[in-house]
């Protein structure tokens, strides 16, 4: 006979398990401090690439005014602003990421934590 | 509208049951109209702009993950900028690099919205693009439709302005650069088309989410308006020399399209809502349901009656998923065979013990019936009747 509660159970199961299943289980195998630290770093890294690719079509724009006055501006006073805004930057980018990876963690271990609770569910219909 | 909820009831069976051969075929067709797109707006470059390439490029998008298909689409981009001018190559791997590093990040999920952002322009409705954003997606789609609408301004930039472009001396690299650059921030009306797609998908999503009956139609009327009349205040404020008509005009269109998404995707009826309250240890629950509105495919009955020879008649129900082999049909008898075809609930197909698939939104139980046993002609007559 068929148990059609059971049969729900385990499409929904199978269903999450196709869909989101497969890549929050990569994300819960993970101690939170680790997957965020991680993404972070990974973020941290991606800003920077970012601002270099900025700040390289910057120096192309600006060329000509650089050439000519490459011995007479301030290289130190110029590097230092450009590091307070690469910090700013890379600062900001990495906020912005802790917060959305922390959101993206926690909704993950909910997921999980429903989903293996439908397990505990299936497998308790299937003691009685 | 019934026959309307018919064929969609037809096309979901049609998918769920064929759906490993329709998905690589929409990729195919995507990434060929995508890639015939952008060669018919740069085709820069003659090897790239070449009929065989864009099918074999659709044919390898046909099976690797949605992500190729943009990123051939940047390719292809790329290639033919570089045939323009090595610069403008160079400005268009920049923007594409900070979008993948910067803004891909977060939502990989809508990097298909970065290619139909640009189709959708080039098909003369891009107001559709916040509305089903909005609609199917969340607000993080915001981004991609802005790097979207990004793409499409280098993308009509470099295409109405390759002549003066060209015309540059090679030697003349930095004016090339700063040409593409100062176009690609001082553009009032790309910056305009991005707040108000972005204020528009922002605005769809709530209103959508809202506990109001009609929530769709009512998010889709106020998207509309809204993506109007930011767009018209742009172009008062900052002269972004936008048609009017083509605003308005365009606005009816995606209002249209915005409706036939309802229907697809959120086709319920207001007029059963029921509302109900509850309550446990915790909680009190009130509780709003509002039915969907389907109706079960068109069933078809496929009667044969062979007459053969013999005397002998046999009656047998048989389903049509049991194939040709299973048919048992008596040597020398008469035998009537009825063929039902129901609407299945999609990859539900239970078996019964005797091994008959049952299948069909209606209830009824197929019970295997003896295939030896004898009957009467008025007995295969009131069968027939049936």
């Amino acid at each position: 006979m068929l148990n059609e509660e059971k049969i729900i159970l385990m499409t929904k199961l199978a269903s999450y398990e196709g869909r989101e299943g497969k890549k929050n289980g990569a994300v819960s195998g993970y101690f939170r401090s680790d997957y965020i630290s991680l993404r972070v770093i990974e973020s941290l890294v991606s800003a920077a690439l970012a601002f270099v690719i900025c700040f390289a079509l910057y120096i192309f724009y600006y060329f000509e005014e650089f050439m000519e006055n490459i011995y007479r501006m301030d290289l130190l006073a110029f590097a230092q602003t450009m590091l307070r805004f690469f910090l700013i930057w890379v600062a900001g980018y990495g906020l912005v990421s802790y917060v959305v990876y922390s959101v993206r963690y926690s909704r993950v271990k909910k997921q999980q934590k429903k989903y293996y609770n439908n397990l505990k569910k299936l497998a308790a219909m299937y003691e009685k | 509208m019934r026959t309307l909820l018919e064929i969609k009831e037809i096309v979901i069976k049609i998918y769920g049951k064929y759906e490993v051969f329709i998905i690589p075929v929409l990729k195919f067709l995507l990434a060929l109209v995508s890639l015939l797109a952008i060669n018919s707006r740069l085709g820069y470059m003659r090897q790239v702009d070449n009929i065989g390439v864009v099918l074999i490029a659709s044919l390898l998008c046909s099976f690797l993950p949605n992500g190729f298909i943009l990123l051939f689409g940047a390719v292809f981009i790329l290639l033919h900028l570089y045939a323009l001018a090595i610069e403008v190559a160079l400005v268009g791997l920049g923007v594409f690099l900070i979008m993948a590093l910067v803004f891909f990040r977060f939502s990989p999920r809508d990097s298909l919205a970065v290619l139909f952002t640009p189709l959708c322009f080039f098909f003369k409705v891009p107001y559709v693009m916040p509305i089903a954003a909005g609609l199917l997606r969340t607000p993080a789609s915001v981004v991609s439709v802005g790097c979207g609408v990004v793409v499409h301004y280098l993308i009509s930039f470099v295409s109405e302005n390759a002549t003066s472009i060209s015309a540059l001396d090679e030697s003349e690299t930095v004016a090339r650069l700063r040409l593409v650059i100062d176009a690609l921030l001082g553009n009032r009306a790309m910056v305009v088309m991005i707040v108000a797609f972005a204020v528009t998908i922002i605005a769809v999503y709530l209103i959508r989410r809202m506990s109001i009956d009609y929530s769709w139609t009512i998010a889709i009327i106020a998207g509309v308006m809204l993506d109007a009349v930011i767009l018209l205040i742009g172009d008062l404020v900052y002269n972004t020399n936008v048609s009017v008509l083509g605003i308005l005009l365009g606005a009816v269109i995606a209002a249209l399209l915005g409706k036939l998404l309802q229907f697809l995707v959120f086709n319920i009826d207001y007029n059963r809502t029921e509302k109900v309250q509850f309550e446990d240890d915790e909680y009190y629950y009130y509780v709003k349901a509002v039915p969907k509105l389907t109706v079960a495919a068109p069933e078809k009955t496929v009667k044969k009656i062979n007459t053969q020879v013999s005397g002998r008649s046999h009656v047998q129900t048989r389903d049509p998923r049991a194939g040709e082999g299973r048919r048992p049909v008596a040597a020398g008898g008469r035998t009537v065979t009825v063929e039902r075809t129901g609407s299945a609930p999609r990859g539900v197909s239970p078996r019964t013990q005797s091994g008959h698939t049952v299948t069909g939104s209606y209830r009824q139980e197929v019970k295997p019936v003896d295939t030896t046993k004898e009957i009467t002609e008025d007995q295969i007559d009131d069968f027939e009747e049936l």
